[in-house]
């Protein structure tokens, strides 16, 4: 090959591995979100993307018609999601912590509720929201990306040691931790099941808002902005294993970064079905995920 | 009262008489009979996934992405005149099946919520297949130009498929005869089995019931007449596009016949008129009543797991258990 | 479509605004006797099925696309890469183009999105990556923004090469004017063309709707003044079928221009090609008779 075939290959590679941390922090936000619902409530919650939707509208309201600031807007939405997390958590979700199909239409009713109210409240075109850190782009050689590229997997890092320091470093993660190593045990030593799944949820939603908070600037925010980034956290999940958060956290960048580059290589439309057949793969040879444990009756 | 087993019967056979009767009071409205006619055709794969989901207790996400290998088998066959509906349409059903099979042997020993995964994936990446394989599936914007079959002789009538009324009957016709394999799966014993699986599966496998076998069967045979669904659809509707074979579609069915009653045999037909034919009548439902209609589902999952049919059975129940309590007490 | 020609007996239908729909809504156009007036899908195909009561107002994708095959030729703008809809509109159009540019032009990277998607990064690297000098845009404004900011963002700066919906100040309000800088688009109405009748339709649109008047509105205004004047030409407002033969010879001027439909009922109006000047205004650049500074585009 030619050496300018190598640099522009070279160049193409390094390019989509950015775009590729980018994407794939987004989708951590989610995956975090559900590993963390389904870890510890053993609920299956497919209406995240809607609650990640929710954070982009939302973002927008603070920005354009509250403060004008899109940091104090982004921490406004995380804890407008927080509260909403819990009300969802209370009235629907904890009926249902066995019931697995019913868990699904459940969900899919807040779905429908979500992404049409969206349309009553905003119209069904998308909506764009300009803020200055998608305004301002930063080179890299012959690259050249926006100021949110990098502030997206910043935040992203950043909620991952907040996180982890919540879940290893105070009473309230341990417990929580604990509820999902075992409810029944949990319950015993007298830790309240009801407060940790409330928490759990309203971190999780916070998580979901944040990534359509910072993802919604960057592209549109419309009534369907959550649906792949759903499906994309769901694959991560099981690529991870489905109650493990280092698992959600190296599935998710994985699947970034191999979707984005596997469209150097197949066309780009084919690039969703690059990350279906990754997760029917990963369902059929090792259901568990990379970072669990094999439990009986697993398959 | 009437003996157990001619009760049902005789209202089976009411019922197809109902069924077969309706063009003779609309036969002058065909925007009637075309709702009624697409509402057959969503009953069929309903009924197909009530085989899986309500009686066998396996929910599959992706059952359109089968009814869209029927569909596009079929519509293949007939578009480019290789073969006239009856082999087409047997195509069809059959290599949903074939491909039902070999989906369900390596996922069917999966437990339920990785189950429920890899069938959304898999109906996700039949999607994504329908929609690029241009050459083959004629990409986005699908097959058009799909003819109707040829009118049937029938010595006191003639059926013409290419009408209304004809393509009405044709559809009639296949959903009496899937309702039938329906009633005579879910009455055997092999039915009996399934419903055992349902309800506890390490408990079948210990009274001897193989359990891979009997999922992987009725697997295979619910994706076929899933197919079967599809070729209808796609013949009735003359075109075939991937968009009716996707993620909503798949969800759409999911709420057919968990709305409608899972595990009931009514419920799914019930379920394909309120999702079919009611947004027919009401004209696409605006962003106002689908929000109701979402808040509605959220009430069904809390209240009333057994769908609108469960509850209809459950209040006639309510009625006549009434009614046998105050005949014993011999006055209210 | 059904419902119309069953229920409601509609003696015309005006409109569909994508080409699959309408090509599902024609053959029901025929079976009930009804003409179909397009005014907005652009599927070459549609008119090439021997429907009778199908006509259609605008230019296809073919008709459109030649102009701008001229332009890349005469600029020897190779490679050329497209990022078009994952559908008939975007693939009809990447094959429509290919067929009409001149053997020296290589065709670069093409990439295909679904509707609905926002993510272009993938298409940028790869064009960067094929080193393309020109990149056609075959979408409508809502992807069309995001791509072209994608685009610049990155660093690119390719030749930009847009369609109709990308040629009208409404643009403007999704993207900044820096971003269209230099871009060129076919166009069926130039809003701000020296011409008679763009003038006057676009100042009673401006005093009607108070903004600028767009090609789609001016496409479907002609369609509702043609099928006003077949039915005055048939002396009927209820026979499907002689509204369709008064439509059939109909020599109509309208907004877009003259309009007459072929064997195919396709008619042939004029079409030009439009650039963004850096200040947000345009100019026409084709055909050369109406060659303008910026501000008259």
């Amino acid at each position: 090959m030619p050496a300018s075939g190598i640099r522009f290959a070279v160049t193409a590679l390094l390019e989509q591995i950015v775009n590729g941390m980018m994407m794939g922090a987004i989708y951590v936000l989610v995956a975090l979100g559900m590993v963390l619902i389904f870890g510890v409530m053993e609920v299956l919650n497919f209406a995240h993307g809607v609650l990640f939707m929710a954070g982009g509208y939302l973002c927008d309201v603070f920005v354009v018609h509250a403060t004008g600031s899109y940091p104090l807007a982004v921490v406004l939405t995380m804890v407008t999601l927080a509260i909403v997390g819990m009300a969802l958590e209370r009235t629907v979700f904890r009926r249902l912590r066995v019931n697995l199909p019913m868990q699904i239409v459940a969900s899919l009713g807040l779905i429908l509720i979500a992404e049409n109210g969206a349309v009553l409240l905003f119209g069904p075109s998308a909506l764009q929201l300009s803020v200055p850190s998608v305004r301002s782009l930063v080179r890299v050689g012959e690259l050249s990306f926006t100021v949110q590229h990098f502030i997206i997997v910043g935040a992203t890092v950043v909620s991952i040691g907040a996180l982890h320091v919540f879940l290893h470093h105070t009473r309230f993660g341990t417990a929580l931790r604990a509820t999902s190593q075992n409810a029944e045990a949990a319950r015993v030593i007298g830790i309240d099941s009801a407060s940790i799944y409330r928490i759990t949820f309203a971190v999780a939603c916070a998580l979901a808002g944040l990534g359509g908070a910072l993802l919604g600037p960057l592209f549109l925010i419309s009534p369907q902005m959550g649906d792949l980034p759903l499906l994309k956290g769901l694959t991560a999940i099981v690529l991870g294993g489905m109650a493990s958060i280092p698992g959600a956290i190296v599935g998710g960048f994985a699947i970034g970064i191999v979707e984005a580059v596997s469209t150097l290589f197949i066309a780009t439309e084919y690039r969703d079905m690059v990350v279906f057949t990754v997760l029917i793969a990963i369902l059929l040879m090792r259901p568990w995920g990379l970072f669990s444990v094999r439990v009986r009756g697993d398959a | 009262m009437l003996p157990a087993r001619t009760a049902p019967l005789l209202s089976g056979a009411l019922f197809a008489a109902a069924l077969y009767l309706v063009p003779v009071p609309f036969a002058g409205y065909p925007y009637v009979l075309f709702a009624l006619t697409l509402t057959l055709c969503y009953a069929i794969p309903a009924m197909a996934l009530n085989l899986l989901l309500g009686y066998t207790g396996l929910v599959s996400l992706g059952h359109m992405g089968f009814a869209g290998v029927g569909a596009y088998v079929t519509a293949v066959l007939m578009k480019h005149g290789i073969a006239s509906f009856a082999p087409s349409i047997a195509a069809g059903t059959l290599a949903a099946g074939f491909v039902g099979a070999l989906v369900g042997v390596p996922c069917l020993r999966l437990r339920s919520h990785f189950f429920i995964i890899v069938t959304l994936a898999v109906g996700m990446l039949l999607f994504l297949l329908f929609n690029n394989l241009d050459w083959l599936t004629g990409g986005a914007a699908g097959l058009p130009g799909i003819p109707r079959p040829r009118p049937l002789d029938l010595g006191f009538a003639v059926v013409d498929p290419r009408r209304p009324v004809g393509i009405y009957l044709l559809a009639a016709t296949v959903f009496v005869l899937v309702f039938v394999i329906q009633y005579a799966l879910v009455r055997s014993d092999f039915g009996r089995s399934l419903a055992a699986i349902r309800q506890d599966e390490t408990l079948a496998a210990s009274r001897g019931v193989d359990v891979f076998a009997h999922k992987l069967t009725i697997f295979a045979i619910s994706a076929a007449i899933a197919g079967l669904g599809g070729g209808l659809q796609v013949v009735f509707l003359r075109a075939a596009a991937p968009q009716s074979f996707g993620l909503l579609e798949d969800i759409n069915l999911v709420l057919i016949v968990i709305v409608g009653g899972a595990g009931s045999l009514f419920g799914p037909s019930l379920g394909a008129l309120l999702f079919v034919a009611l947004p027919e009548a009401l004209r696409v439902a605006d962003a106002f009543r689908m929000v109701l209609f979402g808040a509605a589902l959220v009430a069904l999952a809390l209240f009333a797991p057994r769908g609108l049919w469960g509850l209809a059975a459950a209040a006639a129940r309510k009625l006549r258990s009434d009614e046998s309590a105050v005949a014993r007490v011999g006055h209210s | 479509m059904q419902r119309l020609a069953s229920i409601d007996h509609v003696p015309v239908v005006l409109g569909e605004v994508c080409s699959p729909a309408a090509a599902a809504e024609a053959p029901v156009a025929s079976d009930y006797s009804i003409p179909l007036i397009l005014t907005v899908p652009t599927a070459p195909d549609l008119t090439k099925q021997g429907n009778s009561f199908l006509f259609r107002v605008n230019a296809d994708t073919d008709q459109l696309n030649e102009a701008l095959a001229a332009y890349v030729g005469e600029r020897h703008l190779s490679p050329l890469s497209f990022i078009a809809w994952n559908n008939d509109a975007g693939r009809g159009g990447v094959n429509g183009m290919k067929a009409l540019l001149p053997k020296d032009i290589a065709i670069g990277y093409v990439g295909y999105f679904d509707v609905g998607a926002v993510d272009f990064s993938s298409d940028v690297t790869n064009i960067r990556k094929s080193g393309a000098r020109a990149v056609m845009l075959l979408m409508d404004e809502e992807p069309g923004a995001l791509a072209i900011r994608q685009i610049r963002d990155a660093g690119l700066d390719s030749q930009l090469m847009g369609t109709l919906a990308m040629g009208s100040d409404r643009f403007l309000t999704r993207l900044d004017a820096k971003y269209l800088d230099g871009m060129v688009q076919y166009s069926a109405f130039p809003p701000s063309a020296p011409l008679p009748r763009i003038q006057e339709f676009g100042k009673a649109y401006r005093a009607r709707f108070g903004e600028e008047a767009h090609g789609f509105a001016a496409q479907s205004y002609d369609g509702l003044l043609l099928a006003v004047k077949a039915m005055q030409a048939a002396g009927t407002a209820t026979d499907g079928a002689a509204i369709q033969k008064a439509l059939s010879g109909i020599s109509f001027d309208g907004v877009v221009g003259h309009i007459q439909f072929d064997g195919d009922n396709q008619a042939k109006p004029p079409v030009y090609i439009t650039q963004w000047c850096k200040d947000g205004t345009r100019k026409i650049d084709f055909p050369a008779n109406l060659k303008s500074e910026c501000g008259a585009g």
